[in-house]
């Protein structure tokens, strides 16, 4: 026992003497969370319109004037042609365009008055909700009467993104830290010759292993609950489900990653390539196939089944249920499942590709 | 029964050998040395021997345990203090100490008299990093970890390389009472001093042990390896012109507090053979650096081949060749690509180079490896290659900092040769060095401590006025004067 | 000069040998432009729907058609009761309801303006939000079509939307543009950052700075093979896309290369100051890593920058990749001139001089 805890002992040294990284490790969830709590939204405002009408009569005023009290668009110009408002679009001065048909008054009554919204579609989501929104608000001052639908948001009333990024942040940053470092961490020893006296101790060469993760499963709860404080403190995204059952999810997830960085630093002999592996193996797939940022259901089936098999996937999806959706954890027996068995195989193969001697 | 018993072990690499039928027994309490070239399969026996290996073939026990069969009970015996060994660089003294005590299930406290000889000396900076302590006491460091659980076999693998004559007498002198306490020590060594001082040695090439014996038995055995004949080096006068080419006068180099080079000067004449020797930490490589312009003075100046230190480094560069102990060239180029690229950075002409790298080849009889890369040659041929190519481009003076680290006598004379065959052409060579026996090889020597110059003059001189019989003992007289680490 | 060219061959010839970096400079581009754009697609197409219908009319039944055969829903059928609906959610088997009053035909032929209850999941908040606007404009025409009423009375206003620059709104043609600086950021930023880390832990870097090199040469030497791979690859890129997407820059390929010149030259200047600062590779890949996160956060390559509250607008303004990926789609997408991205190149001229003049000053040879 004293041994194991001298162990431990010395790995937090190692980890807290290295300040550079320390400093990384906590900064970056804090920069993490913050950029994609209050920077990354993808909410439709400040939407530059650009109007094309040839006469200033009483109805297209209307419509102007409710365009402009709309919080999503202003008027930015006025201009006689569409050719003129293409050009401002693409140097980039306007983000749509709204083109009145000629005399568009006197048609109003011969069902011959035309409007047409044109619109920068580089970007296809925002363009079509930028083209509905202002439809909607087109329409609203048409009428003058009510929308015929009721629209409830559910979960995140106020479509934040943050609600969706947070769950994807907790998975990647746990990854990081488990799995990249914990791997890091064993290499170097092979690669500065530590690792042989180590090895020709009497120690158990597992106990070893075990005593390098306590110190990063430490260090990733400490991550864990810094992001669960900011996030309900600063960004405002609640934790509406139990917290006995996210700390008991990330903790399978945190041994899964453990168990991973076990089996990198088994494969890996020199630093560079652990981390090489770890970029190519983990943080690319975490972010781009786990649905944290794209959605998986949009992929080519091929892809979708290659998502199937990203831990962290199953991990986020799951903290999106508990956390902010507030379900039971009924809701998620598949995802524990599937993680609890990914960790199973990885501890599996690891223990045994792992090798007592050189 | 011995202690270590190695019968018909064989290891190969892929295609390559390692060790080839290697039989080997040592007794208990007795201290074995191994001694071969670079790449003679030391390591690999060790590594076998501590169970970190296995063999392909033939047996191999300690105290009497199998290395395949029973290496918890070896592992729970022995001591092991790898070549590669550098401690945890981050803790500090007693953490190191502390941490390897426990992983061997014992205390500090209980090992303590093991290890009193040696950890005394570096208990004064037990709140020290490890990373932060000079080459020596790192080393006796390791070495107070390696047996603070009083191991009874204790393999050391070239445990005083890059470490100065002093602190490796002073290694040694604390393995000789573990001798007496009936622990069996197998140690490899490129030092002939420290062979000399074991029970008996097993000579090692390619593999194969060629001899075991007494160290007297085996060194005039293969004298032609060990005992090289002395360089004869005629001084030839008419060369050794007046005018110094190194001129260094008050130099300082401080880092904070802390003066690594404290207000030195010396001169150095047009080809001379300056050797420029002092403990680990005494500051030699920091005047190194200031001298080739890899960092500037704090204060004081100098002049390198006619030009300031202070101000006119880049004209320094242009008229000298560098070869450091790190370094031996681009590992990822052929022997003519590093040769082509050195010579195109001083400017020489493609025709000249292509003409003079032939030669050199020939001279160097690397002809036939010439499209070889520089990662799969030996480490002497590396080193001789790494100096022709820093005096390629014919400098003023070459500056040579450990240039022979790890190679045995016969390439290391060899390595001398070529000095004196660039002394002679009127090269000046400003070299450091742990091998004694290279100070003699020397025209004049300064032995640096605690950042200044205690002593300067030829080696002849310099044992008369200190009346000491050889430059090993000159250096441990003037190297204990040191007070600070 | 000479030296220059000496260094070059030097560094062209450890490219070479190394048995990793050739592979990369030939793998990563393909697998980049053959999967990443497949992977970046936020295309919301299917949106899971189930219907909750009250009213049982023939009113609520045409809506329910109208919904079944939208190509943007994806129809998991009707249920009894909203507390269904609901759990069809929570099981992430719906991602909208649609539930439809009861008196909904007869409200509406009373010519009141019945309002049916469009719930969406809105933890992705585009699926929630472009599923709810779907959803309305549903209903809308539903109405609409179901003859004279307050609703249709758009009162002879046509509403149509022209989409410019994209008319087929493919994700893939807003995301190559994307791909392409994180291409240029790999092989210019990382890469020659990590080469000169690495000659710093070898040690062969103080040999270099013993000799009479000039350190433009030896920065140059480092930096040219790079800007060559950067180059070779943007070419694969843009063959690629246009073989396997058909996509073609709709301004001038010239632009294309000028703009991914500058931005090369900003991200190897950002390489050489975290490689000049650093002492380790792991802390060189932490640092870089770290800032081309950021980077990339913020430089609207994922979300609109207008999109961001103001503070952050404004921090945009300081990140060089955000004028890169303004002004290449721009080039690539909108078909715009010299003109259109002016001052998008003049910043990130200013950017690359700032960055390089500070990876120059801080890259000593004496320390």
């Amino acid at each position: 026992m004293t041994t194991f805890l001298s162990f431990v002992l010395k790995e937090t040294r190692h980890i807290l003497r290295d300040t550079r990284t320390v400093l990384i490790l906590f900064g970056m969830p804090l920069v993490m969370m913050l950029l994609f709590g209050f920077a990354i939204s993808n909410d439709i405002q400040n939407v530059r319109v650009a109007l094309v009408a040839s006469s200033a009569d009483a109805s297209t005023q209307r419509i102007v004037e409710r365009i402009n009290a709309s919080e999503y668009f202003t008027v930015t110009h006025v201009v006689g042609s569409p050719a003129e408002a293409e050009r401002l679009m693409r140097s980039r001065k306007a983000d749509m365009a709204v083109v009145f048909s000629q005399r568009f008054a006197s048609h109003a009554h011969d069902n011959t008055a035309a409007l047409q919204v044109i619109t920068d579609a580089v970007e296809p989501n925002t363009s079509v909700q930028q083209s509905s929104y202002l439809q909607q608000v087109v329409q609203a001052g048409v009428v003058g009467g009510s929308s015929p639908v009721n629209t409830s948001l559910l979960y995140n009333p106020q479509m934040r993104s943050a609600y969706n990024f947070v769950p994807g942040i907790m998975g990647l940053l746990l990854m990081i830290i488990c799995a990249m470092m914990t791997a890091v961490s064993i290499v170097r020893e092979k690669e500065r010759g530590t690792m042989e006296v180590l090895l020709v101790s009497p120690v158990s060469p597992l106990m070893v292993m075990a005593a390098k993760a306590v110190p990063y499963f430490v260090l990733s709860m400490l991550i864990l609950v810094c992001i669960l404080l900011l996030s309900t403190f600063v960004l405002d995204v609640p934790v509406a489900g139990s917290v006995f059952w996210i700390f008991f999810v990330s903790l399978l997830y945190i041994l899964m990653a453990l168990s991973l960085g076990l089996l990198i630093s088994v494969v890996a002999q020199t630093q560079l390539v652990a981390i090489l592996v770890s970029a190519m193996l983990l943080l690319m797939p975490s972010i781009m196939l786990s649905g944290m940022i794209y959605p998986v259901e949009s992929m080519p089936s091929v892809l979708q089944w290659i998502c199937q098999i990203i831990p962290a996937k199953w991990y986020i999806s799951a903290m999106r249920k508990l956390m902010i959706m507030g379900l039971g954890v009924g809701m998620i027996w598949r995802e524990i499942t599937v993680l609890a068995s990914i960790t199973c195989l990885l501890l599996v193969v690891a223990l045994r590709k792992f090798n007592n001697r050189l | 029964m011995n202690a270590i018993e190695v019968s018909d072990v064989s290891k190969s690499y892929g295609s390559v050998l390692a060790l080839d039928r290697v039989s080997l027994s040592v007794e208990r309490g007795e201290m074995m040395g191994l001694i071969g070239p670079d790449g003679s399969g030391k390591t690999t026996l060790f590594r076998i021997l501590t169970t970190l290996l296995l063999p392909d073939s033939g047996t191999a026990t300690v105290e009497g345990f199998d290395t395949v069969s029973q290496l918890s009970r070896i592992r729970r015996r022995v001591g092991y203090m790898p070549g590669s060994f550098s401690l945890y660089q981050d803790l500090t003294v007693e953490e190191n100490l502390k941490f390897f005590a426990t992983l061997f299930h014992t205390t500090v406290a209980e090992g303590y008299d093991n290890i009193r000889a040696i950890y005394s000396q570096i208990e004064p900076f037990r709140h020290r990093r490890a990373g932060a302590l000079s080459g020596g006491m790192k080393q006796k460091l390791a070495l107070s970890c390696a047996l603070v659980h009083r191991p009874t076999v204790l393999f050391l693998d070239e445990p005083t390389t890059g470490v100065d004559p002093v602190s490796r007498r002073e290694l040694f002198d604390m393995l000789m009472p573990l001798r007496e306490q009936g622990v069996t020590i197998l140690v490899s060594t490129p030092y002939l001093e420290e062979v000399r001082r074991c029970d008996r040695v097993a000579f090692l090439s390619r593999g194969s042990i060629l001899g075991t014996g007494t160290p007297d038995y085996i060194l005039s055995r293969f004298a032609s390896v060990f005992c090289p004949e002395p360089l004869s080096h005629d001084e030839d006068e008419a060369l050794r012109k007046a005018d110094n080419v190194i001129e260094v006068s008050h130099l300082v180099k401080a880092f904070g507090t802390f003066h690594a080079v404290d207000d030195i000067s010396f001169s150095v004449h047009r080809g001379e053979i300056f050797g420029f020797l002092g403990a680990n930490g005494a500051g030699k490589t920091t005047a190194m650096r200031c001298l080739t312009g890899l960092s500037s003075p704090t204060s004081g100046n100098g002049r390198v081949a006619g030009f300031d230190i202070c101000t006119q480094s880049e004209q320094i560069k242009r008229h000298i060749g560098y070869m450091s102990q790190r370094f031996s060239l681009y590992q990822d180029l052929t022997v003519r690509e590093n040769i082509r690229l050195f010579a195109g950075i001083y400017g020489m002409r493609g025709k000249v180079v292509g003409e003079k790298t032939d030669r050199l080849l020939e001279s160097l009889q690397f002809t036939s490896h010439a499209d070889t890369l520089v990662s799969s040659l030996p480490l002497g041929w590396k080193q001789k290659l790494a100096f022709s190519v820093s005096i390629f481009h014919e400098p003023e003076v070459v500056f040579l900092d450990e240039p022979t680290g790890g190679v045995d006598p016969a390439t290391r004379r060899q390595f001398w040769q070529l000095i004196y065959d660039a002394s002679s052409r009127g090269i000046t060579v400003f070299v450091t060095t742990h091998y004694m026996d290279e100070a003699d090889y020397c025209d004049r020597v300064s032995i640096m401590v605690d950042g200044k110059i205690s002593a300067l003059g030829s080696p002849e001189e310099l044992k008369r006025r200190f009346q000491q019989p050889d430059m090993d003992s000159l250096f441990t007289y003037l190297a204990r004067q040191a007070v600070r680490t | 000069m000479g030296t220059l060219r000496h260094l070059l061959v030097k560094e062209v010839l450890q490219i070479r040998r190394n048995s990793f970096l050739p592979r990369l400079i030939l793998a990563f581009p393909v697998m980049i432009m053959c999967v990443m754009p497949w992977v970046m697609d936020m295309e919301v197409d299917n949106v899971n729907i189930v219907v909750v219908d009250n009213d049982h009319s023939q009113l609520s039944r045409r809506l329910v058609e109208r919904v079944a055969s939208n190509p943007h829903f994806r129809f998991r059928g009707v249920l009894p009761g909203y507390a269904d609906a609901l759990s069809y959610v929570e099981r992430d088997k719906a991602d909208v309801i649609l539930e439809i009053p009861l008196h909904y035909e007869k409200d509406f032929s009373l010519g009141k303006v019945p309002r049916v209850l469009v719930a969406a999941n809105a933890v992705n908040g585009t699926k929630g939000s472009l599923g709810s606007s779907y959803a309305s404009q549903i209903v809308s025409q539903n109405l609409v079509s179901a003859g004279h009423s307050p609703v249709a009375a758009a009162q002879g206003v046509t509403l149509s939307t022209l989409n410019l620059f994209n008319p087929h709104l493919s994700y893939k043609r807003f995301m190559i543009p994307a791909l392409m600086s994180i291409l240029i950021m790999m092989m210019c930023g990382f890469l020659p950052a990590l080469n000169i880390v690495g000659e710093k832990e070898a040690g062969t870097i103080e040999q270099v700075n013993v000799t009479p090199v000039s350190k433009f040469a030896f920065i140059f030497a480092k930096l040219i093979p790079y800007w060559c791979i950067g180059l070779f690859v943007l070419t694969v890129c843009l063959l690629l896309s246009w073989l396997i997407y058909g996509i073609m820059p709709s301004g001038s390929v010239w632009l294309v290369y000028m703009l991914s010149v500058l931005l090369a030259l900003v991200f190897s200047g950002l390489g050489l100051v975290v490689s000049n600062h650093s002492d380790t590779m792991q802390q060189a890949i932490f640092v870089m890593w770290f800032f081309v996160v950021c980077m990339m956060l913020l430089s609207g390559l994922f979300t609109p920058i207008s999109s961001m509250p103001p503070l952050a607008q404004s921090l945009t303004r300081a990140i060089p990749v955000r004028y890169y990926i303004d002004a290449m789609r721009t080039v690539f997408l909108r078909g715009g001139t010299f003109s259109d991205i002016l001052p998008s190149t003049l910043a990130l001229f200013l950017f690359a001089l700032i960055l390089d003049v500070w990876a120059v000053i801080s890259y000593r040879k004496r320390g």
